[in-house]
């Protein structure tokens, strides 16, 4: 049938927004006043000059905005040939949200995108109905320990089958993909620009194995730039995307926070790491827990968040499948030693205390915060030339690292 | 007829950069109409001379003879500058007219500028001149008595005068006596900043005495206002003062710069350069043979102030001589080489908004921005770095105690430490070695590194904490870590604390 005219016109919708001032609201009023039926008649000539002719009723603006378009639609036709040829060098399919694998997330929300453009595995969109989906999101600049609670998380939600969702950018987003891509839930990036466009550069190696094994969505058409005003937008697809939403690290004004506004507002449940309440970087996550957000202390609790979430999705989808997450496996408790004793042990007579013990003293002094060799010399009053051993030997068998001239704990 | 010229014949010595070489000045006086005439390739500044010697003999009472005068200069065949021509010139002029007794078969090396009124003044290049000349057979050596810091410095015997009256007394009452020139040098070591100012810092103020111990390169990266450029200063005070040998090398490069208001200091010399310098400024004049930074760098530091804002090709220039520790300049066919024994210090910040190293996460550059701004100083530069220490700004508490609490000299418990060392290693290597300038590689038995400490250290070599260059560059700060201890073998802890100083993990 006349499909790869639908898809035209598909293309042709994202040429219309990027390109012209028609806007989400001129189409709404088109709708309305059931002057046009879709949002694909606006690549129909003939509808077009229908409306100019003020053969409907609408408001002056909309009508000249649609002369504007009439005027400037052979410039919009070479722009969509453009689209539809960068996609198709590139393997980008588009999905309107007409068809009928158009996410369920998304069709039940407004302000979700009309199209949307993808290049990898569709089938994982249909599975998140199913197993339900996580939105990881956070810092660009994250703790050892943020990074690697993301990494316990995504893999084991993952190998639940529960989708990742998340932004391809630096830092937790990529720590998540990454954690996530080979898991039976694998891994959903959603772009600021073009499907083709990698951002960052840097992401160029997951983004090929996220094309491969996941899947890549954005609301923007092919070639599209990533710009600043973009981002936004894109956090607001993967909090509608998602069942709930994971935030591992954010700092006090940052876009991790649009995410988990976008998200309440949709009626999301918002999981947030727990995190050092001196460490700078996490006083947004931690504000989101103040003002009442859930604890992200084990993955069970982020389970049942998605398994009633899906069971509502189940009952107004008529649907009676019921999901299995497994038996979890239990986590070794580590042994406690007696710190409090060395603490004042060290204060008191540090000349009785071993290498063995210090390093007890060093590491428990790292939990709290990433810290440089010489605030470890003022905080367990040890001279450098001792410290630096203490420090080397520990970094030796890998259980403190050095980053950025901080020495922080690996968590192995 | 014509009459037999009169000819005398004297020695000097001219400098062309760093090469010197003696000359020979002869003066010839014809009976003719007046003319004077210098040949031998002379600039101007030679030629000139004509008009200060004519002024300068009739205020000292002699005359200019009537006649035809030339002086030739050789070698012939080599340019010359400068006005240390002046005096020889006098006196052979003095000598051919008759004004002067010119005793028979003498050597007379003289040099010097002069004024209309008749006094001799130095000029630059004296101390290297001296020093060429000083192991010549001459039977007079005559020199302005203002090059005698100079003359004292090169160990030169000879007379000081202070004008060209004081010549008559020399050869004509036979008045002349040699003696040893003294200098007076001002030790103003215990004026440069002390080390206690990088209070709270433990790491910079170990990684400085390491590196002044064992003359390794250093580099020091913080927040701006943490005191990254105290630390040069710093540095220089707590290295030992130069000794007599490396006085004499640094003064005389430093003298052939200034001229005669060169200070005679036994401070090591600390030559800053900026991030807009040149390949040519730290390599120097190949055509003039003027000496560059590095070279007068010798003996002190070589101070680089923001690090990562130096193009690329001037760090990877810096990369040789660093190595090398000697710079060669090409002179038309023949090979100039200057000792550039200096200790880089290199500073900067670590990323745009410096605050990287700072408590907590006030830097908020993204991992890119911070991979470019660090991505300027090149991973083979890098490994020529011996000892990194990363700073941060000082707290408010200890600014307080630096400013309030005692004074007394923490630099010179830290010099004592260093002198020793150097002691150790002089008698380890011989003299002038030490731990990070001892060429050879192959180091293992002299530094007396147990095979017990080389398996620990290819343990780190394995996860990668260093790479080849670099553990042989950790194992010689090992060694003078363990010099600092006074311990005969290098042990697993100095190489633990040496890895601590390693770039890796402290940059991106």
């Amino acid at each position: 049938m006349n499909d790869t005219n639908d898809r035209f016109k598909d293309f042709f919708y994202s040429a219309v927004r990027l390109n012209t001032e028609v806007n989400y609201k001129t189409i709404n009023e088109l709708i309305c006043s059931k002057a046009i039926s879709s949002y694909r008649e606006l690549a129909d000539m003939e509808q077009l000059t229908r409306i100019a002719d003020g053969s409907c009723e609408l408001s002056e603006e909309t009508v000249t905005r649609i002369k504007q378009l009439i005027d400037s639609y052979s410039k919009i036709e070479t722009i969509t040939h453009n689209y539809q040829k960068i996609a198709a060098d590139n393997g980008i399919e588009v999905v309107s949200c007409e068809d009928d694998n158009y996410p369920y997330n998304w069709k039940v929300q407004t302000g979700m995108p009309k199209v949307f453009y993808y290049s990898g595995n569709y089938s994982l969109l249909d599975k998140m109905v199913l197993k339900g989906s996580i939105a990881v999101v956070g810092s660009r600049n994250p703790s050892k320990y943020a990074l690697y609670a993301t990494e316990q998380f995504c893999r084991d939600l993952g190998n639940k089958g529960i989708t990742t969702v998340s932004g391809m950018a630096c830092g937790i987003d990529r720590q998540a993909h990454l954690a996530s891509v080979n898991t039976e839930g694998g891994t959903i990036a959603i772009l600021a620009g073009g499907v083709d466009n990698i951002y960052p550069s840097a992401n160029k190696d997951i983004y090929n194995t996220i094309r491969q094994k996941g899947l890549i969505i954005s609301e923007m058409p092919p070639g599209q730039q990533p710009l600043k005003q973009y981002f936004p937008s894109r956090n607001r697809l993967i909090a509608g995307l998602t069942d709930c939403t994971l935030i591992m690290e954010a700092g006090a004004c940052s876009g991790t926070l649009h995410t988990a506004s976008f998200a309440a507002n949709q009626g999301k449940e918002i999981f947030v790491l727990p995190n050092n309440i001196y460490y700078e970087n996490s006083f947004g996550g931690l504000k989101l827990l103040e003002d009442g957000c859930n604890v992200l202390v084990s993955k069970e609790s982020v389970i049942d968040s998605i398994s009633q979430a899906l069971m509502y999705k189940r009952m107004t989808m008529g649907n009676k499948e019921d999901v299995f997450y497994g038996e979890l496996p239990k986590n070794d408790e580590e042994d406690q030693v007696g710190i409090e004793v060395l603490r004042t042990l060290a204060k008191e007579k540090p000349d009785e205390l071993d290498d063995e013990k210090w390093k007890l003293l060093i590491k428990d002094a790292l939990t709290l915060k990433p810290l440089c060799a010489d605030e470890l010399c003022v905080a367990m009053s040890l001279p450098f030339y001792r410290m630096s051993k203490l420090l080397t030997d520990l970094e030796l068998n890998g259980t403190v690292c050095q980053e950025k001239g901080k020495y922080s704990l690996t968590f192995v | 007829m014509a009459s037999k010229p009169n000819v005398a014949t004297l020695y000097s010595c001219f400098t062309s950069g760093t090469d010197t070489t003696i000359s020979l000045i002869e003066v010839s006086i014809s009976p003719g109409i007046p003319t004077f005439s210098v040949i031998g390739l002379c600039d101007s500044s030679i030629r000139e001379s004509q008009g200060r010697l004519r002024s300068a003999f009739k205020s000292c009472g002699f005359d200019m003879p009537k006649g035809h005068i030339t002086v030739g200069i050789s070698p012939a065949y080599m340019k010359k500058a400068g006005s240390a021509f002046d005096l020889p010139m006098a006196l052979g002029i003095l000598f051919a007219s008759g004004q002067l007794y010119l005793p028979p078969e003498s050597r007379i090396y003289a040099e010097g500028e002069l004024t209309l009124g008749g006094e001799v003044k130095g000029t630059p290049g004296a101390c290297l001149r001296l020093k060429t000349v000083r192991d010549q057979t001459f039977d007079y050596r005559i020199v302005p008595a203002g090059e005698s810091g100079s003359a004292g410095i090169a160990g030169f015997r000879g007379m000081g005068i202070n004008s060209l009256s004081d010549l008559s007394r020399i050869f004509d009452e036979n008045n002349y006596v040699e003696s040893d020139f003294d200098y007076t040098g001002n030790s103003d070591i215990n004026q440069l900043l002390d080390i206690s100012m990088l209070k709270g810092q433990e790491k910079a103020k170990r990684a400085l005495l390491i590196s002044a111990a064992g003359f390794h390169n250093i580099l020091l990266m913080g927040s701006p206002g943490s005191g990254k450029t105290m630390a040069g200063k710093i540095l220089s005070g707590i290295l030992p003062p130069l000794n007599r040998k490396e006085l004499s090398d640094v003064y005389s490069l430093n003298e052939l710069i200034e001229g005669e208001s060169a200070k005679i200091s036994d401070v090591r010399p600390v030559r800053i350069i900026e991030p807009s310098v040149t390949v040519g400024k730290l390599l120097g004049n190949s055509l003039s043979l003027t000496p560059g930074e590095l070279a007068m760098a010798n003996h002190g530091i070589l101070f680089a102030d923001e690090l990562p804002l130096y193009k690329t090709e001037v760090l990877d220039f810096l990369r040789k001589p660093l190595e090398e520790r000697k710079v060669s300049l090409v002179k038309r066919g023949d090979l100039y080489s200057f000792d550039c024994n200096f200790i880089f210090l290199g500073t900067g910040n670590p990323c745009k908004c410096g605050l990287m190293y700072e408590k907590g996460c006030k830097c908020r550059c993204t991992e890119n921005q911070i991979r470019k701004y660090q991505s300027r100083i090149s991973g083979p530069f890098l490994e020529r770095i011996d000892i990194f220490s990363e700073m941060r700004s000082i707290s408010g508490n200890d600014m307080a105690s630096i400013y309030i609490g005692d004074s007394d000299s923490e630099s010179l418990e830290y010099r004592k430490m260093v002198e020793n060392c150097w002691h150790i290693q002089h008698e380890r290597y011989g003299a002038d070695l030490l731990n990070g300038t001892f060429p050879d590689e192959d180091i293992k038995d002299l530094m007396r590194i147990p095979d017990k400490v080389i398996m620990y250290a290819s343990e780190m070599a394995e996860k990668e904490f260093f790479s080849a260059r670099g553990f042989t560059r950790a194992l010689r700060v090992a060694r003078t870590i363990a010099d600092l201890n006074e311990a005969e073998d290098v042990s697993v802890d100095d190489i633990s604390e040496a890895s601590l100083f390693r770039v890796k993990g402290a940059l991106i």
